[in-house]
């Protein structure tokens, strides 16, 4: 042949280099791989670019793209060769990828990821072979076959019942991302230069950082045609090139633009990052809160979505761990955390929590009715229940030795002009209630958790002293 | 240009299939269909008329063959060329090691499991996550696609859970460290791509927390895909390292574990968490190293060192994919030698052997303590690795241990990987008994006290 190519001089990988197979194709005479093949090849190495190139091997009769191309080779599976590519291109964003699909491949089972691919738009080249047919297995319909055309699916030519050929350069021609899209075929000398042509202007936008090119290729398949290539290409040139017309169906103008940063790995930076600091947090106990629980306090908080619950729960562990104690919090997650009912179930434990789950809480915080009945009966004896008189007129029947206090968390919120902080009331409730840790303990806690919105730091403050005040003063209503 | 100066054209017999589609290139019509067959190749090659040949070479574009048409001849009878020794290339190249970076005294973070998970793996030196949003998992992807960009990294949300692992058979493919959150349903659509990454010997790390099925179920906690993890990742011979973590701490300990394992064996790892686990928020103390991804020799990165690589699951000829196989195989029985984890409390003398992982296992420890205070010999063994099932560590204990009873969050598939190992290694093993939840309700530690103490009092 002319020029240099892309392709090993000697293809090892053909049977081992064995015989004639070493220096020639898998494909059968006439068959338009090769030609497709062949342009890829030269055009890599006209731009200068096969040693950082990685072509992706599609599943079809392609499948063996690696034996001939000397660059990087990765073989996808079916339909996936874009999501392959893309894995590569990120992780090398240097790297020149290439996803080399038939239409079985590309347009039927890996319709989702070209699509998506195409619409992302980072600049990798698909050359898409349509030959209008399965060859790989044995000649079924593909989702390009014609209609009328027989297939071994199809025996009676594809119909209504299958659908029309679906036309792939002009859905990805509609989607934003791509850059560039042109239909080649390869039946006689005019053609096959454009599809050289086309392929190495996919390539260059690739090379340039500009954007996603695709070609697709209309391809010979005289094996399950029935033809000889002679006829093959003339069935190119007279039917299949009408039903899909060639030309460029997107040329878009588009400046370069992909150029990802380099992965850093500098510790100081990761640190920063992951929001680490070497600063331990001060501590405010003496000791764990013993008169509570020798080992493991359990504590539930409940409500609706937004009653803020789970920030509540959180910053009770966090707390707990800043005076060295181990915490958990498990929320109740998904669809029930927005806007349906809110369960925070929480531990701090001397040495370790065990059980994360708190079916029997020696504290409950409900912040709305059904959340005190649901939970109240559950509490352990000896036990404390705090709820939101505000909203909750009844006081819960539970055993005697159960402490209650009705705090009127959300008229203290709004008192203080900011609903949200009610749980925060609660909270100060809470520890005066119970003397889990230490006032400093959540004042600090709340100070570090607020550290972006420090305006929200005073209001937070004063809602927990007025829950503390609360408790300690037995307020249970609140007018202002 | 004049004819003479022009290279001739060269026709290689042995390489043309005798399509002809030169003939019809050939605007001197000087090329004709042959009519005798190439005792080599069994084809018919086209036959070139040399007194009408022009050199013009529009031929051979139109070749689909690489070396049957050139302007010179193909060294056909290079013995090298004939008998397959690889042509000259230059070497593989070196792996370069990942580096441990140490990281300074920091102190606790307190964090949710699937944030730990995540945060394990930017300290991995993972700079390549995709995923596709599912609960109870989603967490760990939106962290990564906020942090992943201030350290010149990528999150990817993929179409779908099939792009997704195929993004990861890219990247991984591409010798760098990726991983994915997803939970039961998406790792299920995953499991092609897992046989793929495994037959092609490709690292990535799998969090899959684990959720209720069948079909959509729920989002609560469950452990029901310890099967597809253990015994059905997709097609063919397959296997990967399981990893089963019971708290925050563990989810960031155990990512950052299974990318070194994912790397040592060239093989996927799995972290098989509860939904709980990727909610529970806790205590986490920081490893005192980060790690700076090496490449290895065997990548195709697409730089010119590693170009001669190949990322590939095929092999045509039967007995060298057998070869394949026992070579992958080989690896497990690797895995399964080195790599058994587990934790084991109050199993030293333990008559009653409680067997749970992942959260259960907390309720377990639960439950064991509260009986080894009233006094009666019950030990706990968590396997850390489900796969390969610890079963080494639990045969010394099998001498004094009368019962066992399994802890789990699925109907028996741990049981079933404790049986299967048991059998394996030659024993019966004592009575089996269990205690099982599913629908996302976990087994509570008053249940497990309950199901010893009815055990016991049988025997
Ligand atoms: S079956 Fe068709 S597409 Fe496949 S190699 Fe043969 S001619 Fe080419």
């Amino acid at each position: 042949m002319s020029g240099k190519t892309a392709f090993f001089e000697h293809f090892d990988r053909h049977a081992h280099g064995k015989g004639l197979k070493g220096a020639t194709t898998h494909y059968c005479p006439g068959c338009g791989h090769g030609l497709a093949h062949k342009y890829v090849a030269e055009s890599l190495v006209e731009l200068g670019v096969e040693e950082r190139t990685v072509m992706i091997s599609p599943v079809g009769c392609a499948v063996f793209l690696f034996y001939y191309f000397d660059t990087g080779n990765t073989q996808a599976a079916h339909g996936r060769a874009p999501a392959v590519a893309l894995g590569h291109k990120l992780a090398n964003p240097e790297s020149i990828v290439v996803s080399y699909q038939g239409d079985g491949d590309l347009a039927s089972i890996g319709l989702a990821e070209i699509i998506h691919a195409a619409q992302l738009g980072i600049p990798i080249s698909v050359v898409f072979i349509n030959n209008a047919i399965y060859g790989m297995t044995g000649g079924q319909m593909a989702p390009t076959t014609l209609m009328g055309q027989t297939s071994t699916t199809t025996p009676h030519g594809r119909g209504r019942m299958q659908g029309p050929p679906m036309r792939v350069s002009e859905m990805i021609s509609q989607l934003d991302g791509a850059t560039y899209v042109e239909r080649c075929a390869l039946y006689d000398q005019r053609t096959r230069k454009a599809c050289k042509k086309a392929i190495k202007k996919a390539l260059t936008l690739q090379v340039e950082g500009r954007g996603f090119g695709f070609v697709e290729v209309l391809s010979e398949c005289p094996t399950h045609w029935g033809m000889s290539s002679i006829d093959a290409e003339a069935h190119v040139r007279d039917v299949l090139s009408k039903a899909y017309p060639l030309g460029v169906l997107k040329d878009e103008a588009a400046e370069p633009w992909f150029a990802p940063e380099k992965p850093c790995f500098d510790p100081g930076r990761v640190v920063e990052v992951i929001e680490a600091s070497a600063e331990r947090p001060e501590r405010f106990c003496s000791g764990f809160p013993e008169h509570v629980d020798p080992v493991d306090v359990s504590i539930k908080l409940a409500g609706a979505g937004g009653d803020g619950a789970q920030t509540a729960a959180l910053l009770v562990t966090k707390a707990a761990i800043n005076e060295g104690f181990d915490a958990t919090h498990i929320p109740s997650y998904g669809p029930e955390s927005r806007g349906g009912t809110s369960y925070a179930d929480v531990h701090i434990a001397r040495d370790e929590v065990l059980s994360p789950a708190a079916p029997e809480p020696h504290v409950l915080v409900a912040f709305n009715a059904p959340s005190l009945a649901k939970f109240a009966s559950a509490v352990r004896p000896g036990g404390v229940i705090i709820y939101d008189s505000s909203v909750i007129s009844a006081a819960p029947e539970v055993d005697a030795s159960v402490r209650v206090y009705p705090v009127p968390c959300a008229e203290i919120a709004s008192s203080l002009g900011a609903r949200v902080v009610k749980n925060v009331v609660a909270l100060g409730a809470l520890q005066e209630a119970l003397k889990l840790l230490a006032d400093e303990s959540f004042l600090t806690t709340l100070r570090l958790s607020l550290a972006s919105k420090c305006a929200m730091i005073p209001v937070n403050e004063e809602a927990y002293r007025w829950g503390v005040k609360a408790v300690r003063e037995g307020i249970s209503a609140f007018d202002d | 240009m004049p004819k003479k100066q022009r290279p001739p054209v060269v026709l290689t017999p042995a390489l043309c299939k005798g399509c002809g589609r030169c003939i019809e290139a050939c605007p001197k019509h000087a090329i004709s269909f042959g009519e005798e067959i190439e005792q080599t190749s069994g084809y018919v090659p086209v036959v070139i008329d040399y007194d009408i040949c022009n050199h013009c070479g529009l031929c051979l574009s139109a070749c689909p063959e690489p070396y049957g048409l050139g302007n010179t001849v193909y060294d056909l009878e290079h013995p090298e060329h004939l008998y397959g020794e690889r042509a000259a290339r230059p070497p593989r190249p070196d792996d370069i090691a990942a580096r441990q970076i140490p990281l300074p005294e920091l102190g606790p973070l307190v964090l949710k499991g699937n944030y730990a998970a995540a945060i394990g793996a930017l300290l991995s030196g993972c700079r390549h996550v995709f995923g596709y949003p599912i609960t109870p998992s989603t967490e760990g992807a939106e962290l990564l696609s906020k942090l992943l960009p201030k350290l010149g990294g990528v999150f990817l949300q993929a179409c779908s859970e099939v792009a997704t692992v195929n993004h990861m058979y890219g990247t991984g493919g591409a010798g760098l460290p990726t991983m994915t959150f997803t939970s039961s349903p998406g790792f299920a659509l995953m499991l092609e791509g897992i046989s793929y990454m495994i037959g092609a010997e490709l690292p990535s790390v799998f969090i899959n927390v684990m959720r209720p099925g069948p079909g959509l179920g729920y989002i609560g906690p469950e452990q029901s895909d310890l099967k597809l993890c253990c015994r059905g990742l997709g097609h063919g011979n397959t296997h990967a390292i399981v990893l089963a973590p019971t708290s925050p701490q563990e989810m960031l300990d155990q990512t950052m574990l299974a990318f070194e394992l994912t790397f040592k064996y060239r093989n996927p790892v799995i972290v098989a968490a509860d939904g709980f686990l990727g909610q529970i928020t806790g205590r986490v103390t920081l490893p005192d190293a980060m790690v700076e991804p090496g490449l290895p020799g065997w990548a195709v990165y697409g730089d010119a060192a590693h170009s001669g690589n190949l990322n590939s699951s095929i092999f045509q000829d039967w007995t060298e994919l057998e070869r394949h196989n026992e070579h992958i195989s080989a690896k497990y029985r690797e895995m399964q030698k080195h790599e058994q984890r587990f934790v084991a409390n109050h199993a030293d003398d333990a008559k009653t052997l409680v067997i749970a992982c992942n959260t259960p296992a907390r309720m377990a420890k639960a439950a064991v303590e509260q009986l080894r205070r009233e006094g009666l010999p019950v030990g706990l063994y968590q396997p850390v690795t489900v796969w390969p099932f610890p079963i080494d560590g639990l045969v010394p204990l099998l001498d004094h241990v009368e019962r066992i009873v399994v802890v789990e969050a699925s109907d028996g598939q741990l049981e079933d990987e404790l049986r299967l190992a048991l059998h394996s290694a030659g024993l019966r093993g004592p009575e089996l008994s269990h205690l099982r939840h599913m629908g996302g309700i976990l087994p509570s530690d008053r249940e497990i006290i309950e199901t010893v103490r009815g055990v016991t009092r049988e025997a």
